[in-house]
């Protein structure tokens, strides 16, 4: 089969289309035809190699496609499913092996792409605004990063629940995308300093909950922008490592709240991640998500999907089309 | 601090004077005295009390002259009247003493806040609550027990353990004699705490991190072994997607509206049996002194109350 191979780590230029044998499904895997995989920015750190994983090694971690083949004591799926995932190693590739337990089923109603396109970004935008902090009608979500992969995602679900949202974005263009997905308001964060911002706009007050994927250049003026008592979800850190936290500063700044979460502990049992997937395919469904796709590539063109994703240049989700 | 002789305090607009029955002492008397925590000086220590309205002032409508009330966070109550703004002050209601009030508006009111606000506990859920036998732990072990949570304590001793299991933890883990985190883990069958509840800060915070549940929330409240140094946030992602707070009781009693309820609902359980303080130790106004060293010296279990009249 065809697949992207990374055989040492560096820039978008080690990923190289290779022909590999197709895995074979260990007794609780499935094969997966991958139809499509999605592109997030945790193969990147995985290719340069922030984050380990032993070489060579095929990246990609997300995707939908068709089963295959399953192992002698697989017994979730069978073959001829439609199905997606994401946590998987392997899936920029023709086939990939995934634990059957990874694999969700994909209605009829959704497609490849979308399903591809949901599994990191959705599932996060989901257990952000329901779980990490329980979003209520009335209250108002900073969102930082508002048009990007799961900001646009998060605005619209933020916006289905009633509450006001303040999203930030680098450019014009980004902020018209994030007032389309249903921001209330869109501070251009080269433009305006959205400390200052945020205050003018809630009156002083501050709003009830940030959620930041931006990290480092955030996290100070995140602490002066919320409501005493106020909750700060970092979901990822874009911009760099924030430096350790004084605790005393919690406090100092109104009793605040701080979580630094992934997705794997919002869909650590098999309930949990059929139920929180089942919940976005009918948001799609119903027509309440609208889940943007940037551009797909041909396998052969990971190397410039991790350029443009990088160059920070795209608005929505970028796919890898097999 | 010395006892002396000074004026009765006339009430301006907004305030009233009160005549005090008795004021708390609490370690944070202590920080204003060293000056740890500053104050002009001179000064008159204490920051919670209770006693009559003797006097209003021009603006004051919320109460009048004869009222019960009690009050925290407000310099001045080692005396015998202070003057303290009317919207500090909360009624205390029939079958609940002056002493008991003054008992309970700090460490009572922070109980409170931390097991019903900071993180609600429900019944069925587990806290981890250290230091179980000191002030604000013995209220705190009370309110969760009756919340129907499970309670996992630590202590320092037996006698305090047992103090800790009267005031109803369900386990009590002797930290000088074992490992609370190897304890908890095993009291748990591996899977970990809905909250922990930490005064005691440095020598406990990330042993803290390590018996909670994935999603699972540190309530740091108090450093009594110090500060707890800076900390990495990868920690909290690593070990399941933690959360963290370090609250203070002046932002859960911000508002008017706030404080009255909060101080109501604690004077409720105290009326009606369900939370049991204990003032085991009076002094007069003239022992403040001794009443620190005892403080200090951490012999004391339970509240030290002044009382002027003594």
């Amino acid at each position: 089969m065809k697949a992207i191979r990374v055989q040492h780590t560096g820039g978008p230029e080690v990923m190289e289309l290779a022909e590999v044998a197709a895995p074979q499904p260990k007794a609780t895997e499935a094969l997966v035809k991958v139809k499509v995989a999605g592109v997030n920015s945790i193969d990147g750190w995985f290719r340069d190699g922030r984050l380990r994983t032993p070489l060579p090694f095929i990246p990609g971690q997300e995707g939908a496609g068709v089963v295959t083949e399953t192992g002698p004591q697989a017994k979730v799926v069978k073959v001829g499913d439609r199905v997606a995932w994401s946590g998987t190693l392997g899936s920029y590739a023709e086939y990939v092996a995934a634990p059957e337990e990874h694999l969700v089923p994909v209605p009829s109603s959704i497609s490849d792409e979308q399903a591809a396109a949901v599994m990191m970004h959705g599932l996060t935008a989901h257990y952000l605004v329901n779980d990490a902090h329980k979003l209520k009608a009335g209250e108002t979500a900073l969102v930082h990063a508002a048009a990007g992969g799961v900001g646009l995602l998060v605005v619209q679900m933020a916006r289905a629940i009633g509450a006001r949202v303040i999203g930030t974005a680098s450019s014009e263009e980004k902020a018209q995308l994030a007032r389309e997905a249903g921001a209330d308001e869109v501070i251009v964060f080269t433009r305006q300093d959205f400390e200052t911002e945020v205050k003018r706009l809630t009156d002083g007050k501050g709003v009830d909950v940030v959620y930041d994927g931006v990290g480092k250049a955030t996290f100070e003026k995140n602490l002066n922008v919320m409501r005493l008592r106020g909750m700060l979800v970092i979901y990822g850190m874009s911009s760099g490592a924030v430096p350790p936290v004084d605790p005393a500063k919690l406090s100092e700044k109104g009793s605040l709240y701080m979580a630094r979460t992934t997705l794997a502990h919002f869909t650590a049992t098999r309930s949990e991640l059929l139920a929180r997937t089942g919940a976005l395919f009918s948001m799609i469904e119903d027509g309440k998500l609208h889940v943007r796709i940037a551009k797909k590539y041909p396998l052969a063109e990971a190397a410039q999907a991790h350029r443009d994703m990088e160059a920070r240049k795209v608005a929505g989700k970028l796919l890898l089309v097999p | 601090m010395e006892l002396v002789e000074l004026p009765v305090p006339q009430p301006k607009a907004n305030e009233a004077v009160v005549k005090l029955a008795a004021s708390g002492v609490n370690f944070i008397d202590v920080y204003f005295r060293e000056g740890r925590y500053k104050a002009a000086t001179p000064f008159i220590p204490g920051q919670e009390g209770a006693g009559e309205v003797a006097a209003v002032g021009a603006d004051v409508k919320s109460v009048k002259v004869g009222d019960r009330v009690a009050w925290t966070m407000v310099l001045g109550s080692y005396a015998q009247y202070a003057a303290v703004q009317a919207d500090r002050l909360v009624p205390i209601p029939k079958g609940v003493s002056d002493q008991q009030a003054a008992a309970t508006m700090l460490q009572g009111m922070t109980a409170h806040y931390l097991s019903h606000d900071t993180y609600p506990l429900k019944r069925g859920e587990t806290a981890l609550v250290h230091a179980a036998a000191g002030g604000v732990g013995l209220l705190l072990t009370q309110m969760a027990h009756n919340i129907g949570a499970r309670v996992i304590a630590t202590v320092s001793t037996e006698e305090k353990a047992k103090l800790a299991r009267e005031a109803g933890a369900d386990d009590v883990i002797l930290y000088t004699q074992s490992d609370f985190e190897a304890e908890t883990k095993r009291l748990m069958a591996g899977k970990g705490v809905d909250v922990v509840y930490d005064s005691v800060g440095r020598t406990t915070f990330e042993k803290g991190l390590n018996v909670l549940r994935p999603r699972g929330m540190m309530v740091l409240f108090g450093g009594s072994s110090g500060a707890v140094p800076p900390f990495d946030l990868i920690q909290l992602s690593q070990k399941g997607s933690l959360f963290v707070t370090r609250p203070s009781l002046a932002n859960y009693v911000a508002t008017r509206d706030e404080l009255v309820v909060r101080s109501g609902a604690v004077f409720g359980m105290i009326a009606a049996g369900k939370l049991k303080l204990r003032i085991e130790h009076t002094y007069p106004l003239a022992e403040a002194q001794r009443a620190h060293q005892e403080l200090e010296g951490r012999k004391t279990t339970g509240k030290l109350l002044l009382i002027p009249s003594l």
